[in-house]
């Protein structure tokens, strides 16, 4: 057992957090080419144009907005919805993870408090639900989709907004507030495949978020000491795949910054501004990379709900041969 | 189903409740966007041509040369460059701070080639220094849980 000792979200999360993420990546690559449709142009004629992206975020949003009505509405009129909302409120706990990861970085620490673990091993009763930072992409996530949604859903119609703004400048404004706003969750999603996808222990996705925890036998080792992450083998493409993908992650994260800066989109520009599209071939480079992150992420999560397809079929499998367990013990599912 | 004879029970959420909060969710979803879209209905006040207009906004196209009127928008915009810069600055600490901590943990595992020589292999596999130069067999036994050794590492 290396990575699936640590199942932690019922059927229904996994589930939504995959739809989720397909609908997110699809209003991040067709909003963001055009934002950065200096940079991204052939992403735009990829969808199809103005018309076809703009058709493509549409309906994209629709599914957006029914998802996080949906979640609401579990989290408000479910039992288990209500538990977990109570688990994932930030603790002091959370803060000294936050202290600890930085003393550990520099070495003034030897573990990782267990509020910063996503790799639980042995120990995983004492770990949270979530990390710190599992915890912090649930609150500003669910702060920035509440605030795109409702600038999106101001904006779905030019009139309606122009009709409460007064102007078509001001709508227009309210196209650039949308847009803006989203580069906050568009960097935090660029780390969060960072996290979750190149953990040594982990690498190349964390499946928890992917196989359910009613897929994922229980072991309790409880002679074992520590996390047991030292009895793990480090993958011998780790090193070379999380440099190049931490090194693009921070360049996307940069140039996706950089770009909301210049690039503003403002609707009348404050003075004329020439320059900040292909003639500014570093930040085409750059926000380019940080689109290659998210198709990265596009691909890992893909690879999660296949590996989840795999376990579900060997488990049918292992239950249906007679032999299987036979001593009362628990299936050995050791790889 | 009889698969999962052998997992933990484990709390998920009601069938039911999942169902009947969809079937809410695409409702309400169709109301919002329903909404929505009416506020197409007076478009055609806000295309009018209103020459006699006067102040900021007076005249044909004035609207696109003027520029926004509206302060709280203005200001909306300009605090979410600002949070922009902040959380992009501390999103980039914290990439820096798990690329860190990744790399800590990283060199605490078994390096890749590495066989071990620790208590692993507790499937019956080869687990002593042993090794010698017997690569045919071995690796095979403890194919399930250990190295995936290539024999290219010791070479």
């Amino acid at each position: 057992m290396t990575q699936l000792d640590h199942g932690k979200f019922s059927k229904m999360t996994t589930t939504f957090h995959t739809l989720l993420a397909l609908d997110v990546f699809v209003l991040f690559f067709s909003g963001y080419s055009l934002m950065f449709n200096d940079e991204l142009w052939w992403m735009v004629n990829l969808m199809g144009g103005a018309t076809g992206v703009s058709a493509v975020h549409r309906i994209a949003g629709a599914g957006l907005l029914a998802l996080i009505v949906f979640w609401m509405l579990m989290m408000v009129t479910t039992d288990t919805g209500r538990g977990n909302f109570r688990e994932i409120l930030p603790s002091k706990g959370d803060f000294d993870a936050f202290v600890q990861d930085v003393r550990f970085l520099l070495g003034s620490a030897d573990e990782r408090h267990p509020n910063a673990r996503q790799f639980a091993g042995g120990t995983a009763d004492e770990i949270p639900l979530l990390t710190y930072i599992g915890k912090g992409v649930v609150f500003i996530f669910a702060a920035e989709l509440t605030l795109l949604t409702i600038s999106g859903l101001l904006i779905w119609s030019k009139t309606g907004v122009m009709e409460l703004m007064a102007t078509k400048t001001a709508a227009a404004a309210f196209v650039t507030f949308h847009g803006l706003l989203g580069v906050i969750m568009l960097m935090g999603v660029m780390f969060h495949i960072f996290e979750h996808g190149f953990h040594p222990a982990l690498y190349p996705v964390e499946v928890k978020a992917f196989i359910p925890k009613s897929m994922i036998p229980e072991q309790h080792d409880d002679d074992a000491e520590g996390t047991g992450i030292e009895r793990l083998e480090l993958s011998p493409s780790w090193n070379m795949a999380s440099t190049v993908v931490g090194a693009m992650t921070v360049i996307g994260i940069v140039s996706v910054l950089l770009g909301s800066l210049f690039d503003e989109g403002y609707p009348v520009p404050r003075e004329i501004a020439i320059g900040g599209g292909p003639t500014d071939i570093l930040l085409t480079v750059g926000i380019n990379m940080g689109v290659f992150v998210l198709l990265l992420g596009l691909v890992l999560q893909m690879y999660g709900n296949l590996l989840r397809v795999r376990w579900q079929k060997q488990l049918e499998q292992e239950a249906s041969e007679p032999t299987t367990a036979t001593d009362g013990g628990r299936v050995e599912s050791e790889e | 189903m009889s698969y999962r004879e052998h997992l933990p029970e484990t709390e998920g959420y009601p069938r039911a409740a999942i169902a009947i909060n969809a079937l809410v969710a695409i409702a309400v979803t169709a109301l919002i966007l329903w909404w929505a879209a009416d506020f197409a209905v007076f478009y055609e006040e806000l295309f009018r041509i209103q020459p006699v207009a006067e102040g900021a906004n007076a005249g044909v196209g004035s609207d696109w040369t003027s520029g926004n009127q509206i302060a709280w928008l203005d200001f909306l915009i300009a605090i979410t460059h600002a949070a922009d810069v902040i959380m992009g600055v501390f999103i980039l600490f914290m990439v820096f701070l798990h690329w860190g901590a990744f790399r800590r943990l990283a060199s605490r595992m078994r390096q890749p080639g590495d066989s071990g020589s620790s208590a692993v292999a507790a499937d019956g596999g080869q687990v002593e220094g042993g090794t010698t130069a017997g690569d045919g067999t071995t690796t095979e036994d403890a194919a399930g849980d250990t190295v995936g050794d290539d024999g290219g590492e010791t070479a």
